[in-house]
This record gives C-alpha cells, structure tokens and sequence, in this order.
C-alpha cells in the first residue's frame, strides 16, 4: 500500500489531535471564491448536529494560487444563534495542506483518507469546494447514517435540471444500476459520507499511482462500496448549485474520464456484476421537497450537428465497435430532421454496451476509444433534450428509468458477449 | 624440354592444389546452405504457429497493417508476409555466410559490405513500423478531436496530417538506407516547403474571409454564433 507523506507540520497537528471521530475532507483547487461558504456550511453543520463529537476540517488542496487556503484558514462559522445553538462543546480543528502525489482529486482524496485513518474517524464526509447550495444540513445528512444508522457509505440525492447530469443520466447510473444491482442514482455526485472503515478499505486499495488519482475517484468509490458489500444509502441534500465550471473544459476529455473509470471497474469486479440481473433500490435518508432550478439554455441544433459530423468521419470506427446492424440504425438517425430525431433507448444501450465490450477487448487505444464516443453520447442527449423539452421533472425522471430497465434487460447480452 | 614440361605442369599442379583447398571451401558453403535454409524453414514454421497463437493477424488489422499491405497489393495475411521477411532475410543471411566460406577475397568485401549494410537496414524498418503506427495513432487523435469540435473536414485534416508525416518518416528511412541522401533531402524540404507554403497560400489568400472571421473570433472572443450550451454534463 502506498501512503501519502505529509509535511513535518501537518504530522504534527495530526499527533496533536491524536484521535476525532467525524472528518470532512475538502479537496480544492482555486476555489477561494466558494470554499469560504463550504468551510462555514460545515462547521456550522458540525455545531449544530454533531456538538459532542470531536471533528475535524481537512483541506487538501492542489497548488492553488489563488488563496484558497488563507481563506479555509480564516473562515469561521460564529453566527450560532442564527442556526439556534447556544455553543459548541467540542472544537472543530482545521486541518490546510496541499496534497502529495499526482494531480487531481484522488489524489486530495488519498489524503484525506489516509489522515481519517490517523485519526481513527468513525465517520467521514467529502464534499465539494465549489458548492454554492451546501447548508449544514448537508453534514447532518451524510453523518448520520453512518454514525447512528450503522451504513457504510452515503451516496447523495440531488434535485437537479431535467437537462443537467446527463453523463450521469444516460450512461454512469443505468450502466452501474445494470451491473451491481443497486440504485445509486448519484453514484458521480462527488458528495459523499462513509465509515471510518471503509476510509480504511480504501486506503488499502493500490490503485493511487493510477488515473483513480486523477479522476474517477466519485464512481470508484461508490463502485467499491457496492462490490465489497458494504451497507450503502442515499441522503437527499436539496438542490446542486455550483460554481460555474470552465468553460473550455472540453466534453469528451470528461466523458472519457467518467467512462474509462467505469469500464475499467467493470474489469475489476466482472465476477461482482456477471451474475446479477434486476436491481434493487437503495434506502434514502432526508426529506425530500421540490426546487426551484434556474433553466439552462441548450443548444440542440449546433449538438445534432455534432452528431451528423461524428457519423460521417467516425462511421469507419463506430461500425467496427458496433457491427453493421447497430451502425446501419445510426446511420439511419442521420437521415432525420432536428424535428424527427430520436435516439431509441434500445440502440443506446446496445452502444454502451459494445462500447465496453470493445474497451475490454482493447479494440483501439482506450481514449481514441471512448472520445470516438462523444458525438453519439451529444446525439443521444440532443434527443433527450427535445425528447423531454415540454416535460415535467417526474415525467423526465421516468424516462431515465425506462433507460435503466433496459440496460437491466440487456445485461445478457453484455455477459454473454464478455470473454 | 624438363623445362618445358614444368612450364606446362606447374600451372596444372597450381590448379589443382587450388582446386584441392576450393573443393572443402565450396563443401562448407553448401552444408551451410543446406543447414541454413532447413533452419530458415524451421524458424519460418514457429514463427507462424506463434503468430497464430498471439493473434498477430487480427492485430494487424486493428493497427491498419493489413489495410497498408492491401494498398501496396500484397494479398497474403500479415503473418505469412512476416513469416515470408522474416524467411527471405536468414536466406539472404546463409547465403552471404555460405559465400563467405569460400574464402574469394572479392566475394569476402561483398560481404562485409552487406553485414556492415545490415544494421542500416534494422534501423529503417524499425523507423518505417514505428512511423506508420505513430502516423496512424496522429490520424486517429486528429480525427476524432476534429469530429466532436463538429469540424466539416475531419477526415480530409487527419488524412493530411498522415500523409506529411509518412512523407517525413520515408524520408529519414531512405537517409538511413543512404540511397540519394542528398536528393532526399532537397526533394523533402521541396515538398514539404511546397505544401507549407500552398497551405498558407490557401488559407491566406483563398479563404480570406474565414482566415478574418477566425482572427476576429480569436481576438473577440465573442465569435460564436450559437447560444452556449448552459448543461452540466456531469
């Protein structure tokens, strides 16, 4: 097992602190606009929920240059009357350190994990840096279950636009719903709670030197949970409000992170998922009410173009994943008008299919693979989206189960054409 | 008339003491071929099995060998081709040794010529395989970066980028194989200069206005004329 070092300093204060029995790890990179509020959503949550219990605030941060730690050093929560607390019986150590090892959040989740298990934290909780809708309620809802409920690992609930999520939408939730049987329905959302022994469980997984260092560390450790048994459930926490992304963060650089992770889970744990069929659902904490989402503007013709674009210079690469039958029908959606197109739910699962059909055969180098990919995946939501256009959240939200229970009645395809 | 009778003789005994030490010399040569070739056939005969075992052909497929084999009208799977290389080149390789046996100084300097010519050789194919395959992985990253930009032209960009790099990777091969190192070198600096300059005449001069509308966008940052997608795919 490879461990992360930590600086004199840090080592320090962690002996110092000996032991804490709840930590909120925060992983960030340039995020001194919002993690001031998510430091103060969470002390405010360790206050109000957990007062008896000794916490501590991790940041481990990627180089950022633009404060953010001064700022996690100098947010404070000190309006308790505001939240209806009289005061707070144990304190809340911060804990500031730029992280070791390769770039990226799993890296800063190495971390975090590794002084939970220092600290023999009974319950853990990560959340994100760019939150704008975090409250306190969010610690309470991802604590709880592991310290009073006895559940391993917390996934979130979000309410969030019809339109948003939809990697997580069309692909990770059917996809990981058809594999392990379960109904995670965020297992992407980057919000999570967990035991101290699962902190540990991964901890021991070798797998920090690979590009779980550098993403896919949200679907890998929902995934881990559910193959390796732990008890998993879900928290609503409201709406996801976040910061607003980069603009230049290029689609198909973050479907190839997303779905390479998810296949090669898939590789991972192939004796887990072959035997099962069906799913279950996941028991949910939190009350759940509606939100008011902001509308998000979508652009489905300049999508569709991608689409017509993608069939006529990747047709030769789609047909040698997908066989002539499935191409034939693809091609065949090019045919259509913006008013006509419609991807059917049948044929999109067959594509993912045969997409992780093809990178476990190793059928192209795996990021020409899955980036050959994108337009189909801009085809597919483009059609959801005039699909779901007129559409209520419920209405929305039941087409994305009619996806899952097909991905769930196509798994045998998926098994039998595994090798 | 001794003396003329040993004016006669001697060449003849020359000859044949020459004779006497050619005949084991050219004895050896043709066990060597002998030997050489069974091996050859032997080698040829694992090779094959082995390439069969890995799945060499299906491979080849994959990393577009084959397709490059069909263009150059070569008809035969990819392992039978490597099989025949591999056969041709210990062949060649027994023959020269088998030549080398018969200890003729002129045949001897061919020799050496063709032993010292062997690692220029290893090099340009090693240049040649790796340079296709990299060409081909370029075509493939070009192509698929172009098409999900929604780029018209995608293929044709891809295809231009394969070609100007086999151009270049033919021409390290024939510097390596030395053949016309001189005229290699003007013909690609021709070529390529040519097409840089074509390119530039092109973009600059006939696509004027997209060259302006890119620039403009460049420096506005505000040239595109579709709403940006607002959606959190994630």
């Amino acid at each position: 097992m490879k461990t992360a070092t930590f600086r004199a300093e840090v080592a320090q204060q962690i002996e110092r602190i000996g032991q804490a029995e709840i930590v909120v790890g925060i992983p960030s990179y340039n995020n001194a606009r919002t993690i001031g509020h998510v430091v103060r959503a969470v002390q405010g949550g360790l206050a109000k929920y957990f007062p008896e219990h000794k916490a501590v605030i991790v940041n481990s941060d990627g180089g950022s240059i633009d404060g953010t730690s001064d700022v996690v050093h100098n947010a404070s929560f000190e309006n308790f009357n505001a939240i209806f607390l009289r005061h707070r019986v144990s304190p809340i150590t911060k804990i500031v350190f730029p992280y070791m090892g390769i770039p990226g959040k799993g890296s800063a989740f190495h971390s975090i994990f590794e002084i939970a298990g220092l600290l023999n934290a009974k319950a853990c909780v990560v959340v994100d840096s760019d939150l704008r809708s975090i409250t306190p309620e969010w610690i309470e809802l991802l604590v709880a279950p592991v310290l009073n409920g006895g559940y391993d690992y917390v996934s979130p609930l979000y309410h969030r636009h019809k339109f948003d999520g939809t990697i997580t939408n069309s692909i990770v939730y059917p996809l990981t719903r058809a594999l392990y049987g379960r109904r995670v329905r965020q297992p992407i959302g980057g919000d999570f709670g967990f035991s101290g022994s699962l902190a540990r469980f991964y901890l021991g997984k070798d797998v920090w030197q690979t590009d779980v260092a550098r993403f896919g560390i949200d679907v890998w450790m929902t995934t881990t949970a559910i193959a390796n048994g732990f008890k998993v459930t879900q928290s609503f926490l409201g709406a996801k409000i976040h910061d607003a992304k980069d603009p230049g963060a290029d689609l198909s650089s973050m479907l190839y992170q997303v779905v390479s992770a998810t296949f090669e889970l898939m590789e991972t744990y192939h004796d887990v998922w072959m035997p099962i069929r069906g799913s279950e659902p996941v028991p949910a904490f939190g009350f759940e009410y509606t939100v008011g989402l902001e509308p998000v503007n979508v652009n489905t013709a300049r999508m569709l173009i991608i689409f017509r674009e993608g069939l006529r210079n990747l047709g030769e690469i789609w047909l040698n994943i997908l066989g002539t039958g499935d191409f034939c029908e693809v091609e065949r959606l090019g045919t259509l008008t913006d008013e006509e197109f419609h991807f059917p739910i049948g044929l999109w699962t067959r594509i993912i299919y045969d997409y992780a059909l093809a990178f476990h055969k190793r059928a192209l180098p795996i990021e020409h693979l899955i980036k050959s990919m994108t337009p189909l995946y801009v085809g597919k939501t483009a059609s959801f989206i005039l699909q779901a256009k007129d559409m209520g959240q419920q209405e929305a939200d039941a087409e994305i189960e009619k996806l899952c229970m097909e991905f769930e009645s196509r798994k045998d395809y998926l098994a039998t054409s595994w090798k | 008339m001794e003396n003329f009778l040993n004016l006669i003789l001697d060449p003849l005994t020359g000859l044949l003491m020459k004779f006497k030490l050619f005949v084991p010399n050219f004895l050896a040569m043709l066990v060597i071929l002998l030997v050489g070739i069974i091996l050859a056939l032997i080698i040829k005969h694992l090779l094959a099995k082995f390439l069969a075992a890995v799945n060499f052909d299906a491979w080849s497929d994959r990393k577009g060998f084959t397709r490059l084999m069909r263009k150059g009208d070569l008809w035969s799977k990819p392992s039978a081709m490597l099989g025949t290389l591999v056969y041709s080149l210990l062949v060649i390789i027994t023959l020269m040794s088998g030549l080398s046996a018969l200890q003729i100084p002129a045949i001897d300097h061919l020799v050496v010529q063709f032993f010292s010519y062997i690692p220029r050789i290893l090099s340009a194919a090693m240049i040649l395989i790796i340079g296709y395959m990299l060409s081909g992985f370029a075509n493939r990253a070009v192509l698929i970066a172009a098409a999900n930009s929604g780029f018209h032209s995608a293929k044709l960009l891809a295809e231009a980028i394969q070609t100007l790099l086999i151009v270049l990777i033919l021409s390290m091969v024939m510097e390596q194989l030395q053949i016309a190192p001189s005229i290699v070198f003007a013909a690609f600096s021709i070529i390529f200069g040519g097409i840089v300059i074509a390119l530039a005449i092109a973009f600059g001069v006939g696509g004027i206005d997209t060259a302006r509308r890119i620039i403009e966008k460049e420096i506005t940052k505000n040239g595109d004329e579709h709403p940006k997608d607002e959606i959190e795919h994630i």
